[in-house]
């Protein structure tokens, strides 16, 4: 008997295995057999309902006018039980665990899909008044109408909203909304509160219409960052002022309550709203009140009525899913992505059809620590940071998508164009290495003395050994491959470097310590594009204030310090004129290039991209003169991607 | 009587004893880890901030918010008080998620996943090894090396192998997920069809898996069993095969059992491969992304949900063993 059970309960699996392999053709015939099933039924509940409907009808009308009240808290798997994929663009790359929240002025959302507000400000669902386009470093209007102005002492910022501004519930968008924002963020010190609240005295509505934003002064009457204040409209959201004080009342006012309500009800102005989310995935749907549709603005609704993104557990589960075409637009990182197209002839494209493929913004960057014995002394740095095979790097670790230092010469600016022009590149150009150079860097050794005295094989500097460790997060494989390259450049040159790789958990609690003593030689990311680049990477590789600061997230992680600099920082925000800008940033470069406190390894993208065009195509390219920058269709203006995009069969 | 209650409460004791112990180290051991959950949460939301005063502040809001910048002893304290109350608190990595919300939302998935799979490769193996003891010959020949070759399989190269195989080359199975990529969960056909589909690969690699463990497992007891005294004893007396194979196989089965139970208990941890390399929800990512974010909270009390299930599962065995075979209960109550 029990036997007989077993050889049952084996059959049933295997079946059911089976089963699941050919999945359609039987799917559909249950399925056929199932519905038969229900019509029957159907017809014979039919007749019962008719009796009752008549009685029902009336208490049915009284709930639905409560719940059109309550807002369209729609049931999603009504609505779509399954996404049509021609409605549906998929993301992935962006959200890694279950979206807790949907609070614009909450930083700790975790709903990347949607609310990421900074330099490239997410907006599907929130808006801000101005779209940073990282091509050309532009602010073109969103919420506002038209571009904002100065006074004629730089210290406030004025711009209008649109007309046609509406909340997802049908009232306009005030300046009171803006102002009354401002005044949230800081009453209840959220992360942008605290952010911009040494640069930004207040943000005031002039009328319904006209919004300015007054810059915090300094002794002599100056705005103390006007760049700041620039940044604030393309980077912060703009809240409905009436749900805020819902929000306020709902948490008593209490900061930390406000900050963790995760925000269920909100009310937005973008174009696409939460539909439905879990474990496993986040759904946005469209919706098609959004005010953007007016001539003002897009003119039209965005084209996929669906946006969603799956959760995936790791890298390689997005990228077989990028391959099965079941992602649409893809933010990871996809090593050798050219053999999508190349070897597997898949329908998938990058920005460039070339090498580097992306558009590159940011500068990972290995940081001396000037407290480490020898590292103080230009000459060491110097010969480490020539001796570096940086085009290993590139072709390693990045396979090969990073322009090479030959293209884009090693400077403090990212490869843009916009910033490109920012400085001289003939005036330093005696200064840009491209890297690999073993002779010049042991000359550079020897002429300073430090030379191998003991026989082992190792310089030394006043009879002490040259040996550090190069260090960066466990894990970070494309980071590893370029410390790996380092310390093959220090044998090279006779300079001990072994790598070290701790967790990120621990890496994180020491290298932003400005007097720690574990890390000699570091990566550190840079930032990426923005309204205050390239200024803030200036400032992050080497401003004098953060050297030696105890949790110190800002930068010049190697405690570098130079009052030149430090004045070049302060002057940069308030300089309007274009060539005295190119000198300051031309001189910044130099003093960067001669002192070489910290060195890039490679050019990265602010945001990897690479799309599939197996359902959708028209995505913005390099070459469509669109000027649509490669930021998931989500990013400052990259969301005007939405609008072009066609079905590949309509 | 009097021995059993004399047994079971000296094995409840020991329970007790255990459990505080482990509730003790549930708590310290995660926040001995080195690195400061904090730091990473902060870094996470002041990207891109300019003010350096307002980074400081930030930090300062979470340490006070989660209570890290307190004495440990403190700490303890507020943990015990807010578990008596049945509250674990907010998660680190999922602010501001409770814990309780992400352990239920999770939980049911490793369940359904994990404990058909035990029970069936548990089956499997132990039918497979009896037979394997039994018919010998060409069976065993078979039936030996495959199942050693598959128990030494790390469960992740199980994992790989199926994902390659049937998910990415022959594409019969999807690659990740619990239902699929373009559905919302409900109550259809079509529904419940994807969950099936998408259950099968992370199944069938714990089932393999557990196969093997258990035939190499049960062929040596059974064949430990069959060569006994008792086994020759009675066909010398000329009892039916049939009717001895009963008792060698009940004999051999106690040490499975214990087996069982033990992987019962363990199966959260043991959900981690096939959850994380499917991407299939469930605890065990769960425990993944806790460890690396070091949520302590959430790392707490996944690992207090493990403690208690391996607890509940021996003391279970014990008790069961108590009855199942007296001897045990003899030895242990001189």
């Amino acid at each position: 008997m029990k036997k007989r059970i077993l050889l049952i309960l084996s059959l049933v699996l295997i079946l059911s295995m089976f089963l699941a392999a050919c999945q359609p053709e039987t799917q559909e015939a249950v399925q056929e057999a199932v519905e038969e099933v229900a019509e029957e039924v159907e017809e014979a509940v039919e007749e019962v309902e008719e009796e009752v409907a008549e009685e029902v009808e009336e208490e049915v009308a009284e709930e639905t006018e409560e719940a059109a009240a309550a807002g369209p808290d729609l049931d999603p798997a009504e609505v779509a039980a399954s996404l049509p994929r021609e409605e549906t663009v998929y993301i992935a790359g962006l959200q890694w665990s279950a979206v807790v929240g949907w609070n614009p002025y909450s930083s700790a959302n975790n709903n990347a899909m949607g609310i990421a507000a900074g330099s490239n400000a997410r907006v599907p669902i929130f808006e801000t008044p101005y779209m940073y386009n990282m091509i050309n470093g532009e602010q073109i209007p969103l919420l506002a109408d038209g571009p904002w102005t100065w006074n004629d002492d730089m210290t406030e910022i004025t711009f209008t909203l649109k007309d046609a501004a509406m909340w997802s519930d049908g009232t306009p968008v005030t300046a009171e909304d803006v102002a009354y924002t401002w005044a949230t963020h800081v009453k209840y010190e959220t992360t942008a509160g605290v952010g911009y609240g040494d640069y930004i005295d207040n943000v005031e509505a002039m009328d319904d219409k006209t919004v300015v934003v007054k810059a915090k002064l300094d002794e002599d009457g100056n705005a103390i960052n006007p760049l700041l204040l620039k940044a604030y409209v393309s980077s912060e959201y703009v809240v409905q002022k009436a749900w805020t004080e819902i929000l306020e009342a709902r948490a008593g006012n209490d900061a930390t309550a406000l900050k963790e309500d995760p925000a269920l009800d909100f009310v937005s102005s973008g174009p696409y709203t939460k539909f439905y989310d879990d474990d496993q995935k986040v759904v946005y749907i469209r919706d098609d009140n959004y005010w953007g549709q007016d001539a003002s603005m897009w003119g039209a609704l965005p084209v996929p009525k669906y946006l969603a993104h799956t959760i995936y557990a790791d890298n390689n589960a997005g990228f077989l899913a990028l391959k099965a075409g079941e992602v649409d637009v893809s933010q990871q990182f996809n090593a050798n992505v050219q053999d999508l197209w190349l070897v597997d002839n898949l329908p998938i494209s990058t920005w460039m059809e070339e090498a580097p493929y992306g558009l590159t913004a940011s500068l990972p960057t290995a940081y001396f620590n000037l407290e480490s014995f020898g590292l103080d002394n230009i000459a060491v740095r110097k010969a480490i940071a020539y001796a570096v095979d940086y085009d290993t790097i590139i072709a390693n670790a990045m396979t090969n998508q990073s322009p090479t230092f030959d293209q884009v010469p090693r400077s403090v600016m990212n490869p843009t164009a916009g910033e490109q022009a920012l400085y001289d590149q003939e005036a330093v150009a005696d200064l840009q290495w491209v890297g690999n150079d073993i002779e010049g860097a042991n000359a550079i050794l020897d002429e300073a003395g430090i030379v191998d005295t003991d026989g082992d094989g190792w310089r030394e500097l006043d009879g002490q050994k040259l040996s550090y460790n190069a260090v960066c997060p466990n894990g970070w494989s494309d980071w590893q491959a370029a410390m790996e390259i380092v310390a093959a450049a220090g044998e090279k040159i006779g300079i001990e470097i072994t790598t070290l790789y701790p967790e990120w958990g621990v890496y994180q609690t020491v290298f932003v310590n400005g007097d720690q003593q574990e890390y000699d030689i570091f990566m550190v990311w840079s930032d990426g594009a923005g309204p205050t680049q390239p200024w803030g990477r200036v400032r992050q590789l080497m401003y004098g204030q953060f050297a030696e600061t105890q949790g110190n997230w800002n930068g010049n992680w190697g405690g570098y310090i130079n009052p030149r600099i430090d004045e070049i920082v302060n002057e940069i925000p308030s300089v309007t004129d274009q060539d005295r800008l190119v000198e300051l940033y031309t001189e910044a470069t130099e003093i960067y290039l001669t002192d070489i406190p910290s060195f890039t390894l490679m050019y990265r993208p602010d945001q990897f991209y690479t799309v599939n065009e197996t359902i959708w195509t028209n995505y913005p390219s390099a070459e469509d003169g669109r000027n649509i920058p490669p930021m998931n269709l989500l990013d400052g203006f990259s969301i005007a991607g939405l609008y072009e995009l066609e079905l590949v069969n309509p | 009587m009097k021995g059993y209650v004399k047994y079971f409460s000296g094995k409840l004791v020991w329970f007790l004893i255990t459990l505080v112990a482990a509730f003790v180290l549930n708590f310290v051991l995660p926040r001995l880890m080195p690195g400061d959950p904090v730091a990473i949460i902060t870094q996470r939301t002041v990207q891109g901030m300019a003010s350096q005063a307002g980074i400081q502040k930030v930090y300062q809001q979470y340490a006070e918010l989660f209570g890290t910048n307190k004495p440990i002893h403190e700490q303890f304290i507020i943990y015990i008080q807010n578990i008596l109350k049945g509250d674990f608190g907010l998660s680190f990595s999922q602010y501001p998620r409770p814990v309780a919300d992400i352990l239920k939302s999770s939980i049911w998935w490793t369940v359904a996943l994990q404990f058909p799979a035990i029970i069936l490769g548990w089956l499997i193996g132990n039918t497979l090894g009896a037979l394997a003891a039994y018919l010998k010959k060409g069976f065993d020949k078979v039936i030996m090396p495959v199942s050693i070759f598959i128990s030494n399989l790390p469960a992740f190269g199980m994992a790989v192998v199926l994902l390659v195989i049937f998910g990415v080359k022959l594409a019969w199975f999807p690659t990740s997920g619990g239902y699929g990529f373009d559905m919302i969960p409900n109550l259809s056909w079509g529904f419940i069809w994807s969950v099936i589909v998408h259950y099968q690969l992370p199944f069938w690699s714990i089932v393999l898996i557990a196969i093997g463990g258990q035939a190499i497992g049960m062929r040596s007891m059974a064949i430990y069993e069959l060569n006994a005294d008792y086994v020759k004893y009675s066909r010398f007396l000329g009892i039916k095969d049939r009717t001895t194979i009963k008792y060698v196989f009940r004999n051999a089965m106690l040490p499975q059992i214990t087996g069982l139970a033990l992987s019962i208990g363990t199966m959260i941890g043991g959900a981690l491969v096939a959850e994380v390399i499917f991407s299939y929800p469930g605890l065990g990512s769960t425990i993944l992304t806790a460890v690396m974010g070091q949520d302590y909270p959430l790392i707490s009390a996944v690992t207090l949900i493990i403690a208690l299930m391996v607890l509940s599962a021996t003391f279970l065995i014990e008790i069961l063993y108590g009855f199942i075979d007296p001897r045990i209960k003899a030895a242990q109550t001189d």
